[in-house]
């Protein structure tokens, strides 16, 4: 690589302060990229500044002059009196073959020059590819992808956090959209603003694979999709952990009749079969106080001696969901359920159902020796401090356990928000990629960059100072924390459709396409209705 | 209005001559019930028979039936379910319709990769009837996929659909791993629901749809269903309210026995006990064990005796099932015989290292499960031979490891 777009020249500093001279006519960004032209070593500007060789006196008395008398004075040589100066930190050394992390000090007064592609020609996307975006240099994108290894990226967690506005649902639809073609995972996706189906806009749906994508929906199923039921049975006091607050006696009474009655307890405890209490092992009270939590959250109604359901809680359908969500999950499909029309609790509670059921599975295929044959499955939680809060995690519940223990048994969690400090350190330490847009909260950056993957101490400003799309990637399958611009989704999903519609075209006769027409044999041709004629036998 | 819903008659099933005559027998006799009940119609929402093609002697008994109710004026409608359709064209059904013994409901055209079914009306009663017919291996999906839902809702009227799938929210925990499709996919608004494939006795009134009805088989169609259900059956529908009608020819009485921990000779005392307190005369009996044994093997219990003592008491015909049986001696091979893969997945696990095929990199049960699965796709509607062949060699190479690929 020659140096012919020469940025600015080192005249200093320290290892992580290095000072950088600006050339004139060029314009350093902060969080840009500089690449030092003799060793490689890669810099990110953190922090700019104006210089002068002018003393600041004169500088004033000259700007004086200039608003206050009109004096049509000017610098001489400009370009060498004033300039800016730019505080970079060293990255990596941009090696042959490999990235390598940098330990000395570029060559003192040696130039830098602007990034390019080329300069990370030596980097393999890894065989499991999940694609964050393109690599950035201040404003500007660089035609390279950031890839991560998907399959160990998804399982020992990834933290997207962002201020409102900044791009979290951009981002979360890109990535799942990413991954609906990759069969090394299985992404559960709790969706409390029903926004990433794309029931009435683009969506996961309009992938080309959109038989990967299932929708689970309360309200409406468009044609293809689920109504999301859940039979009372499929309940187990477990999934209750983090959504209602069991006091110690009620605990005890739900735990006991889910061992007395199995599967129907919940129809057990509301229909006040007393069996099991007959030796008042539970103050009526108690029992009186499970009952009305349960009908509450569940919406269920007692008439004559029979549970009724108002609800999703069904007490005839729905006996499978549950285990055909963690098939399709298994068969590394993307699985959407719509939540957006329940409480924050009952969103929990299917949260908590589905997770701990996969995750119990998963548990099993350990222990059988088989985990290494299925996919990695991700569950997306958005408001994540709902269930990860500090309150919330030392009550403890499945999500909690996961954050903790998942990347053992390959199931992860992908949590949003706003509010990562709400976060206990612990749990947001264990999350090893960390996916940050712009965050103006201080509090908010401050618990971001003491629990990232590499030092973003000096990285303050520039977490502020991120635009809509823009993000940095802090992981430990990182040599650095990686500046990137995210995509638009809408543009993605058109980008695809045209590729689409060019590559049929060009390759309908090559021999890898087997181009299918769908017929549908069986169907005995007749247009009776549509003639306006009936046809009577 | 009162019309009969039968489905999953498998007309042809069972091995055993005996058995396949019941299945036959069952649905002469669910033909006079439904003529003696004096229907206005017969709905058989799909495998009336057990392949596409069957034989000429139970043709015959079911062409003689079916010509017995067109004479007494009840109309029959069917649709081809996963057995006895037919992606060729061949199957009997259309031979019975074009004799009109029947019609087959599945009617409509395509237009711009849509689907638009239409209705068959009922001349006696002016009930609209249409419907789906059932593939194997799901390849009905991408009817329903491309099935136009607006035309049929906004049809007036009293509408039936008929199809041969299962549904998803309605599935029961024992067909969990059964595909199914989403109740999205069918039209709203339809005052009955007949389906057929699923083997379970079901009825749900949809808020939106209407009432969906299960029938189960006319006759159980396996040791487990003979078990659980002792016979099948079919529903009457009249004034907006269904009945189940059992039918039944022959009692079937079924017995487990626990082995557990138990001697060869212990299990024959016991079993022979247990058949001096039951009555046996004219009567299907299955003979469930369990449990792992003390000592022997399952083949050292002597059936034949077992089974020459129940035969002596009458028994029309008796079935045993040992694939819980195990034993401490010797584990054999012993799968469920409802699923396929786990049969293949004991036998690859079973013959591993037997191969010691280098190439494999340790991933014998893994690339041999793969293998099997790619090999075991079958031909899409509208796809050329020359292109199948290319896809089924594209997917085997697919999943064979990078060095055997090199080496092929």
């Amino acid at each position: 690589m020659d140096c012919t777009r020469i940025k600015g020249k080192i005249i200093g500093g320290s290892f992580n302060k290095v000072i950088i001279r600006q050339k004139q006519e060029e314009n350093i960004q902060l969080g840009e990229l500089l690449v030092s032209c003799k060793e490689k070593i890669l810099l990110q500007v953190y922090d700019l500044i104006y210089a002068s060789q002018l003393s600041q006196q004169n500088l004033e008395l000259i700007s004086g002059m200039q608003l206050e008398k009109n004096a049509e004075i000017d610098f001489f040589e400009q370009e060498l009196r004033n300039y800016t100066l730019a505080f970079a930190k060293n990255l990596v050394q941009l090696q042959d073959n490999k990235i390598a992390l940098c330990k000395e000090l570029p060559i003192f007064f040696s130039d830098v020059r602007e990034i390019t592609k080329d300069d990370f020609l030596m980097m393999k996307n890894p065989e499991k590819a999940l694609r964050i975006g393109k690599l950035r240099s201040g404003n500007k994108v660089i035609d390279l992808d950031i890839v991560l290894d998907g399959e160990k990226t998804f399982s020992e967690h990834i933290l997207i956090a962002s201020s409102t506005g900044k791009g979290k649902s951009n981002l979360t639809s890109c990535l799942l959209y990413d991954c609906i073609d990759k069969e090394y995972c299985g992404i559960l996706i709790l969706d409390p603003h029903d926004e990433y189906y794309g029931r009435n806009k683009l969506g996961l749906k309009n992938h080309s694979l959109k038989e990967k994508v299932h929708y689970y929906t309360p309200y409406n199923p468009p044609a293809g999709a689920y109504s999301l039921r859940i039979h009372i049975t499929t309940l187990k006091p477990s999934h209750f952990n983090g959504v209602i607050l069991w006091s110690d006696a009620q605990k005890e009474a739900i735990y006991s009749y889910y061992k007395k009655y199995k599967e129907k307890w919940i129809e057990a405890l509301l229909l006040s079969k007393n069996e099991e209490n007959e030796n008042n092992d539970y103050h009526d009270m108690t029992l009186a106080v499970v009952r009305r939590k349960l009908m509450q959250i569940l919406d269920l109604r007692i008439k004559d001696n029979l549970v009724f359901s108002n609800s999703i809680f069904d007490m005839d359908n729905g006996k499978t969901t549950v285990a055909e969500v963690c098939n399709q999950l298994e068969k590394s499909s993307k699985v959407i359920i719509d939540t957006s029309l329940f409480s924050s609790k009952v969103e929990i509670l299917l949260g908590s159902l589905f997770t701990t059921e996969i995750f119990s599975r998963y548990k099993r295929y350990k222990i059988d020796g088989i985990l290494d044959t299925k996919p990695v499955i991700s569950i997306v939680i958005e408001e994540a401090p709902r269930v990860l809060g500090k309150e919330i995690v030392q009550l403890g519940n499945i999500f909690s356990t996961i954050a903790r223990e998942g990347r053992k048994f390959k199931v992860g969690l992908l949590a949003i928000t706003q509010i990562p400090s709400q976060i206990p350190r612990e749990i947001l330490a264990n999350m090893n990629t960390k996916i940050i847009l712009g965050i103006e909260m201080a509090s908010e950056r401050q618990a971001i960059i003491e629990s990232s993957a590499q030092d973003l101490t000096d990285d303050n400003r520039t977490i502020a100072s991120l635009d809509k799309g823009e993000a940095i990637i802090s992981s430990t399958f990182l040599k650095f924390a990686t500046p990137v611009k995210i995509p638009f989704f809408d543009d993605i999903i058109k980008q695809k459709r045209l590729d689409f519609y060019s590559n049929t075209t060009t390759s309908s006769n090559s021999d890898n396409d087997i181009i299918i027409k769908r017929q549908f044999g069986g169907v005995k041709n007749s247009m009776d209705n549509y003639d306006n004629k009936t046809k009577s036998i | 209005m009162k019309f009969a819903h039968i489905s999953d008659v498998h007309i042809g099933s069972w091995r055993d001559s005996k058995m396949r005559d019941i299945s036959t027998n069952v649905f002469v006799k669910t033909v006079d019930m439904c003529i003696e009940m004096q229907v206005d119609f017969i709905l058989i929402s799909g495998d009336l028979f057990n392949t596409s093609l069957p034989t000429i002697d139970k043709l015959k008994i079911v062409v003689e039936k079916l010509q017995e109710v067109k004479k007494k004026g009840i109309a029959v409608y069917v649709i081809a379910g996963s057995h006895d359709f037919s992606p060729s064209g061949k199957t009997m059904l259309d031979v019975l319709e074009s004799a009109e013994l029947f019609v087959n409901v599945v009617k409509g055209f395509v237009k711009e990769e849509k689907l638009y079914l239409s209705f068959t009306i009922d001349k006696k009663t002016g009930a609209k009837i249409t419907g789906m017919l059932g593939k194997k291996g799901m390849l009905d999906r991408y009817y329903y996929q491309a099935l136009s839902l607006d035309e049929l809702e906004k049809e007036d009227g009293f509408k039936i659909f008929m199809f041969h799938t299962a549904i998803t929210e309605f599935k029961p925990n024992e067909f969990e791993l059964m595909d199914s499709m989403p109740l999205s996919y069918f039209p709203k608004g339809f005052n009955y629901y007949a389906g057929g494939h699923v083997h379970y006795i079901f009825q749900s009134n949809q808020k939106e749809y209407g009432l969906f009805a299960y029938t189960g088989a006319l006759f159980p169609n396996n040791f487990r269903e003979l078990e659980k259900y002792k016979c099948g059956g079919f529903y009457i529908y009249e004034d907006n309210a269904i009945t189940y009608k059992p039918v039944m020819l022959y009692d079937v009485v079924s017995l487990e026995f626990d082995c557990e921990d138990k001697t060869v000779e212990e299990i024959h005392s016991i079993v022979l006990q247990d058949l001096n307190k039951n009555d046996f005369k004219n009567k299907i009996v299955t003979l469930r064990f369990c449990g792992n044994l003390l000592h022997g093997k399952a083949s050292d219990i002597d059936f034949r005796i077992i089974f020459q003592q129940l035969y002596e008491k009458g028994a029309y015909f008796i079935m045993k099932n040992i694939t819980k049986l195990t034993s401490k001696d010797f584990i054999s091979v012993i799968t469920d015989i409802g699923n396929n893969r786990n049969i293949e997945e004991n036998i690859i696990e079973e013959n591993i290292g037997n191969l010691s095929n280098p190439f494999f990199d340790g991933e014998e049960k893994r690339t041999t499960l793969s293998l099997l699965q790619s090999l075991s796709a079958e031909k899409l509607e509208g796809e050329r031979s020359v292109d199948f062949d290319e896809r089924i060699k594209k997917d085997a190479l697919t999943v064979l490891p990078q060095r055997l690929k090199e080496r092929i």
